[in-house]
């Protein structure tokens, strides 16, 4: 048996392991298909090629598109659908020698922060089933957390990588908007829409991130920016200036999580870096402004899924077109999807399109504006935040209100909005739940940010604060 | 600002979307709520910035106008619900142009 048949088995037997145990995390992985992926990497290194993820078993969100299985979006309304070509990222992964292992569970259409939306049920927690493992890639985030992939792809439009990687204590970085092709991704809201990477360690998601960035044609917003390059950890920070916005520090912060970014605050000292504070005033409306901005782009971007060209059809009770389109949408989204399609048509809609969208797309600036001043010359390199306001919390705790809901992701949506590079990095526990920070570089600087966080890991590691 | 049960049935009418009788209510006052929770962003004050954000590169690419093949692994007929003769089947359009 090939060493890469054999890494097939051991994949395919640790899915069915996190299956047994209802996990949840996957949607449709096979052992046909590894088996597959086994022999077609095998070819490709016989032929000689480079292969920087040779043999790597990364998992997708099921809302990246792959011809040899189904993509979902975990919904019900497009069940069953087969894309004819693969996303751009996949087809790098491919190149480069990974193994796409599985397509993981997601809230639907990627909108959600618990992966409790998905139309095939909830993620579990890797290790506290009763608790959620954040989303929207909650599958991508518990197989990597669960040690069933070292990697796996997710999607973030509001936070939707940070905030899981926190809440199940892996890595998650999100790049710069442009950065990585979009081409594939399922759109949600394409302002926003990031393909970005879970990891176990640093090292595992710099690799993959660098396979997947770069310009593509196919997506017209990637920029032609500098390679990213994979930097050994800096032995000192000296000269590096880390800002940490009041903002991100209010006074109901949960104590585990301020703890997580105090002790990654001393790390960063003690290795040289010079902390200082900073203030991102309008980062406190970004959630507002992503639940008025996300909507009505997800409004306009789900309008293709009318029964027509798409997955299932239902025809309603006038039998016309319009009760297709009605009838199709109605049953085949789930709740969540149609209060967010239902809230962005109202900020669209005549009447109310200034009031809310257009002041949304004002305030945007305003919080993309502090960013830039922070980062301006004189200013900080990074900036040091917690990634969420409490660590993972009980599953169905926040489902009943949708605001609830939405302030888990109150630290990682001005990121969104603003386009930056940012990622979560373990920082211990709080009462044995994992809490992550924050790091938030400018635009484009993802290979000095995952240097900074590869030294920060490091030190968090050799002082026995995260295993 | 009070969200209806007619807000949400017009609302939902312009979006193609079935919503059933029993769920009205608790939709209206779900995003009742949300929408009560954005307008805080009167708050900030208007004028400060006119430009909408841009998000990605300031200027677009754009390739050239070249038609050409794009490479699918099978037909598109293999994804519609139904699909004749390269057409997509949809039930008659009679009662939309009577509209």
């Amino acid at each position: 048996m090939s060493g890469l048949t054999h890494q097939a088995n051991g994949v395919a037997e640790r899915l069915r392991a996190a299956d047994a145990r209802g996990l949840n995390a996957t949607l449709h992985w096979s052992e046909e298909n590894l088996a597959a992926e086994a022999a077609r990497v095998e070819a490709l290194a016989g032929a000689g090629a480079t292969l920087p993820l040779a043999g790597m078993p990364i998992a997708l969100k099921d809302n990246i598109v792959t011809t040899d299985a189904p993509t979902t979006c975990a919904s019900r309304i497009l069940e069953g659908y087969r894309s004819p070509y693969d996303a751009t990222v996949v087809r790098r992964l491919r190149e480069a020698g990974a193994l796409i292992a599985a397509k993981a569970n997601l809230d639907e259409f990627a909108m959600g922060s618990s992966t409790e939306h998905s139309a095939f049920g909830r993620v579990l927690h890797p290790t506290h089933p009763d608790r959620v493992p954040g989303g929207s890639s909650g599958g991508s985030a518990a197989l990597v957390a669960a040690g069933v992939v070292p990697a796996a792809l997710g999607s973030e439009t509001g936070g939707s990588v940070r905030q899981p990687a926190s809440f199940c204590g892996i890595v998650g970085v999100k790049p710069t908007y442009g950065r990585v092709s979009r081409y594939g991704l399922v759109a949600f809201g394409s302002s926003l829409d990031c393909v970005s990477v879970f990891g176990r360690t640093v090292d595992d998601a710099s690799r993959v991130l660098a396979v997947i960035a770069g310009q593509d044609e196919q997506d017209a917003t990637t920029v032609d920016a500098p390679p990213m390059t994979l930097e050994a950890a800096p032995g000192s920070l000296r000269g590096i200036r880390i800002g940490l916005p009041a903002e991100y520090f209010p006074a109901d912060l949960d104590a585990g999580v301020r703890a997580g970014v105090d002790r990654a605050a001393a790390a960063l000292r003690a290795l040289g870096a010079e902390l200082v504070p900073v203030s991102l005033p309008h980062s406190a409306y970004a959630v507002p402004t992503y639940y008025v901005l996300a909507p009505a782009e997800a409004a306009s971007n789900l309008a293709r899924y009318d029964g027509v060209r798409y997955g299932v059809r239902r025809i309603g009770p006038a039998g016309d077109l319009p009760a297709l389109y009605r009838a199709t949408r109605g049953e085949g989204f789930g709740a969540e999807v149609r209060r967010r399609i239902l809230v962005g048509t109202y900020v669209l809609s005549a009447g109310y399109y200034d009031a809310y969208y257009n002041k949304a797309q004002q305030v945007r600036n305003l919080i993309a504006a502090d960013f830039t001043k922070a980062f301006a010359p004189g200013g900080v390199h990074f900036l040091l935040t917690p990634t969420t306001p409490t660590p993972a919390f009980r599953a169905g705790e926040k489902t009943a209100d949708p605001v609830s809901m939405y302030l888990a992701d109150i630290f990682v949506s001005a990121v969104s909005l603003a386009g930056l590079p940012a990622m979560s990095l373990p920082a211990g526990l709080s009462e044995g739940l994992p809490v992550g920070v924050q790091i938030i570089a400018p635009a484009f600087e993802e290979s000095r940010m995952l240097a900074l966080a590869s030294a920060l890991e490091a030190a968090l590691g050799a002082a026995g604060e995260v295993r | 600002m009070t969200i209806g049960r007619d807000d949400i049935l017009r609302v939902a009418q312009l979006a193609q979307l079935d919503v059933p009788a029993r769920d009205v209510e608790a939709l209206a006052a779900q995003i009742g709520r949300i929408v009560d929770y954005v307008a805080q962003l009167n708050e900030v004050p208007a004028g400060e910035s006119a430009q909408p954000f841009q998000a990605g590169p300031a200027r677009t690419p754009l390739r050239e106008d070249v038609p050409r093949s794009v490479p699918l692994v099978r037909g598109v007929e293999t994804f519609a619900p139904e699909f004749r003769d390269g057409l997509f089947l949809v039930p008659r359009l009679g009662a939309m142009e009577a509209e």
